[in-house]
């Protein structure tokens, strides 16, 4: 039998251009996404020049390399407002209303259904200004053409970690369908990574690095982006990536069998 | 007159606290989404361990967790639930009763306050049996002052928030607004350090805003350091003006809010 | 049937409402024209309706989707500012949303709740006592008296996300009764309820007007809603009241035929039918006339006579679609 399939990009590209449609339907909302990320970004910088208290140095970490972690944070902020928010964000909604159903009766993976069916173009204002603070600063710490090649790998692997974090999350709402917030928890503990992990206590340190993993979301990309990257640490992060990855999918095909429609 | 509003105001916090309870789950996790001052506790414990302030790491503890527990109490979010409201057409719901619909939000925040309670009772207990150097009692008139000013700074914020989530009337999604002026919240209110900390030029201009008063000013107060100076009656005075003031706006914009919202077709 | 008196209690003269709406191309250009510069339209829900209830009627209010039927609830419930026009409500102004004029109204909106959701329904009426400032044993009282009259007693304590569509319709109901409105207006109150759950918050209303003396205004899609309850409909179209009055004299005059079936022997050659009346359709054998009412005997005694009958039945053709015949038709009015 042949079955007519649209390509998976070709699906993924009509979801983002019919919610970035009905996204920009709110002007103000646009002048207001670009203050907001202008002002986050502002919050950071400031709060990081009063913990440097005007040395040059902090934690081992140079003002510029700091920089570079604070613009890695700003492009994951970006990510999690484009892609993760509007539709992880959305889970909650579809099991509180029953509408989930419609998303498993569709011949497309439910896994990418839920994870790709809105796009907010007000995550592009920090993916844009993320980018380039990150440039600059990586070049102002001297970072090199390889350098920025080989963060390519670890800044993935961050996305994928952060990914998974929020799918395996919001996919507890499958039991928990009150809970509205779980995924604002992890919003906050991600925060941490606003500053490179190193200016922590010992207490914290282990808390970021092996209970909520921010160290690999932020630091171990701008570690490597301004050559001081181990090997060690890149793998670990794309072994926990993969990992993160595999338990995602499996911890949400073992949650859709405790899925019982709601009643109205 | 006030036999009606007192039974009114148990009705609604008793209904409220009953609704809060069955968010039991809920307000754990809320609790934990406001923990970003002890992450930045223990940032500010190295800075101080690491370079003279004037300060010890356990001044730190101190100044992060009350100011925890001041953001606790003083937590709102009125302004998701308006502009849903006004999204989904249920304000219309709320208009029709014969009372301003703003006290049953405030009854909800009130009645929230007390089903946290607990856990953030167990919370506290835990961090000081984690690190028992932080203990203190606080001065009993520092600690009255201290929750005197935290219930002026969340009325002020209710206020304050409950004043831009007339916003939704016009725009879409006021939620975004609130956004921004959460970024200033953050930067001037002394959540990201002690505002005695703040180059001088930056805590003048904060000092305009009503910014120290919603979290430093409470902080300050409970704590009585003197590296964190407060004048507690000028405190009083300027809360009480912005309170006011916005009280005042609040009603101007619902006016004109209400005109719109029927123009929408309600 | 119902308990009306010749007080007028709602009177609304020549009201309208036009909305601007914003106006948007599908695609990606459309949006970034929209985004640049924004086109509007004004909509004119409703464009100029007057009518006069008085006290204890109970009177439908008709119409497709998009006739204004919300709108005009919404103007005299005090939700929407009318554009142009007058509405009084017992006496006051609705949009003023007085106090002691929203303690003597409600409106039952079938798609919306005011119901706490996570809490049983009594803790949810408890606030609607206080704010209506009905007395703790008087509350008590009239809940259970609703209760009763629904027959939702024992649901009153279960959280209210464990009830059926039809029980938290009812526990609706009695919320929005509670302070005992005088003037009950309702927006498709039967909105997806089972056929039980409808027969019984007809019933209900009915005995709630009988007993109160309550006016009632409702719009419902379920044509039964308004034959069960009102004698009098208004009916709006395209923002326009188009009728207003008995309801059966509506039906003698937009539907002056009703409809003979039979059912035959054997099928007939359609020339032999067609002499007897206007065929409306054949169905092997089964045939549908359509007489006029005068010729109604006479048709059936010819019938009878001529034809090899098994069975036989005489109907009017259901509301809807003499609803739907007169809108269907461009100008009402004409036709009449």
């Amino acid at each position: 039998m042949r079955r007519h399939r649209t390509p998976l990009l070709r699906l993924v590209g009509l979801f983002w251009s019919t919610s970035v449609a009905a996204e920009m339907e709110y002007r103000v909302d646009f002048v207001l996404a670009v203050l907001n990320s202008g002002f986050g970004l502002l919050t950071t910088i400031f709060g990081l020049s009063l913990v440097f208290g005007g040395g040059p140095s902090f934690a081992g970490w140079s003002w510029h390399q700091a920089m570079v972690v604070v613009g890695v944070f700003t492009i994951l902020e970006g990510f999690t407002r484009a892609v993760l928010e509007p539709n992880l964000g959305q889970i909650v909604r579809h099991v509180q209303q029953g509408t989930l159903d419609f998303v498993l009766l569709k011949p497309v993976s439910a896994q990418l259904w839920l994870s790709t069916r809105g796009l907010s173009p007000w995550g592009f204002p920090d993916v844009v200004l993320g980018v380039g603070l990150t440039l600059w600063a990586a070049l102002k710490s001297g970072a090199g053409a390889a350098d920025l090649a080989l963060a390519i790998v670890p800044l993935a692997a961050a996305v994928v970690t952060l990914y998974s974090l929020w799918f395996v999350l919001a996919t507890t709402s499958i039991w928990f369908v009150k809970i509205y917030n779980v995924t604002q928890v992890l919003r906050t503990l991600v925060e941490a990574g606003r500053y490179p992990v190193s200016v922590y206590p010992f207490g914290h340190r282990m808390f970021f690095t092996f209970i909520v993993p921010v160290a690999f979301l932020t630091t171990v990309p701008a570690e490597t982006l301004v050559g001081r990257g181990s090997w060690a640490w890149i793998a670990a992060s794309v072994g926990l990536a993969a990992l993160l990855a595999l338990a995602a999918r499996a911890f949400f095909r073992f949650a859709l069998r405790f899925y019982t429609s709601a009643s109205s | 007159m006030i036999g009606r509003a007192l039974r009114q105001a148990r009705a609604l916090l008793s209904v409220r606290y009953a609704e809060m309870l069955e968010y039991r789950a809920e307000l754990v996790l809320w609790m934990l989404a406001g923990s970003m001052p002890l992450i930045l506790m223990g940032v500010w414990m190295k800075v101080a361990a690491t370079r003279p302030l004037g300060l010890e790491p356990v001044d730190f503890a101190r100044y992060f967790l009350v100011l925890f527990l001041v953001r606790q109490a003083t937590v709102v979010w009125v302004i998701w639930e308006f502009q849903e409201k006004v999204l989904t057409g249920a304000l219309s719901q709320r208009l029709l009763q014969p009372i301003d619909p703003v006290w049953n939000e405030v009854a909800k925040h009130v009645a929230e306050r007390f089903a946290r309670l607990p856990f953030v009772v167990v919370l506290v207990a835990l961090f000081f049996a984690l690190y028992p150097d932080a203990r203190w009692v606080p001065h009993p008139w520092a600690l009255l002052s201290g929750l005197l000013l935290t219930i002026a700074a969340f009325a002020v914020r209710f206020a304050i928030q409950y004043t831009l989530s007339m916003m939704a009337f016009w725009t879409e999604r006021a939620g975004s607004l609130q956004s921004v002026w959460f970024h200033l919240y953050v930067l001037f209110s002394g959540m990201l350090a002690p505002l005695s900390m703040y180059p001088e030029s930056v805590r003048t201009f904060a000092e305009l805003t009503p910014f120290p008063y919603l979290v430093y000013v409470p902080v300050a107060a409970t704590l009585d350091h003197p590296a964190f100076p407060v004048d507690v009656p000028r405190a009083c005075a300027v809360m009480a003006a912005w309170g006011v003031a916005f009280v005042v706006l609040n009603r101007v914009l619902w006016r004109r809010g209400l005109r719109q919202y029927s123009g929408m077709g309600a | 049937m119902s308990a009306a008196s010749d007080e007028v209690v709602v009177h609304v003269a020549d009201l309208a409402k036009h909305y601007r709406v914003a106006d948007k191309q599908p695609g990606v250009v459309g949006t970034l024209r929209h985004f640049v510069r924004r086109k509007h339209r004004i909509i004119e829900a409703v464009r100029g309706v007057s009518f006069d209830i008085a006290r204890g009627e109970m009177v439908g209010f008709l119409g497709p989707n998009g006739a204004g039927k919300t709108t005009t609830l919404k103007m005299l419930t005090g939700l929407v500012h009318p554009t142009t026009g007058e509405a009084t409500v017992s006496g006051f102004v609705p949009f003023r949303r007085h106090a002691d004029f929203l303690r003597q109204i409600t409106l039952v909106m079938g798609q919306k709740q005011q119901l706490v959701w996570d809490l049983p329904a009594l803790d949810s009426l408890r606030i609607n006592a206080a704010v209506y400032d009905v007395p703790k044993a008087e509350a008590e009282q009239r809940i259970g008296a609703l209760a009763e009259m629904l027959s939702i007693t024992d649901i009153l304590t279960q959280p209210v996300r464990k009830l059926s569509l039809g029980q938290r319709m009812k526990a609706e109901l009695l919320a929005a009764l509670l302070h005992r409105p005088s003037v009950v207006f309702l927006d498709e109150p039967t909105l997806g309820l089972d056929v039980n759950a409808q027969t019984a918050v007809r019933a209900f209303l009915r005995d709630y007007n009988e007993r109160y003396g309550a006016t009632i205004l409702l719009t419902s899609h379920y044509m039964a809603d308004i034959t069960a309850l009102c004698e009098r409909v208004l009916l709006v179209h395209d923002g326009r009241l188009v009728y207003d009055g008995d309801l059966a004299a509506m039906v003698a005059r937009v539907a002056p035929h009703r409809e003979v079936e039979v059912e035959l022997e054997q099928p007939l050659p359609a020339e032999q039918l067609a002499a007897l009346g206007e065929i409306e359709r054949v169905d092997g054998c089964v045939v549908r006339w359509l007489v006029p009412h005068g010729a109604l005997t006479r048709t059936v005694a010819q019938i009878m006579q001529t034809l090899p009958v098994r069975d036989l039945r005489v109907t009017d053709p259901p509301i809807e679609e003499i609803i739907g015949r007169v809108f269907a038709g461009p100008a009402p009015e004409a036709r009449a």
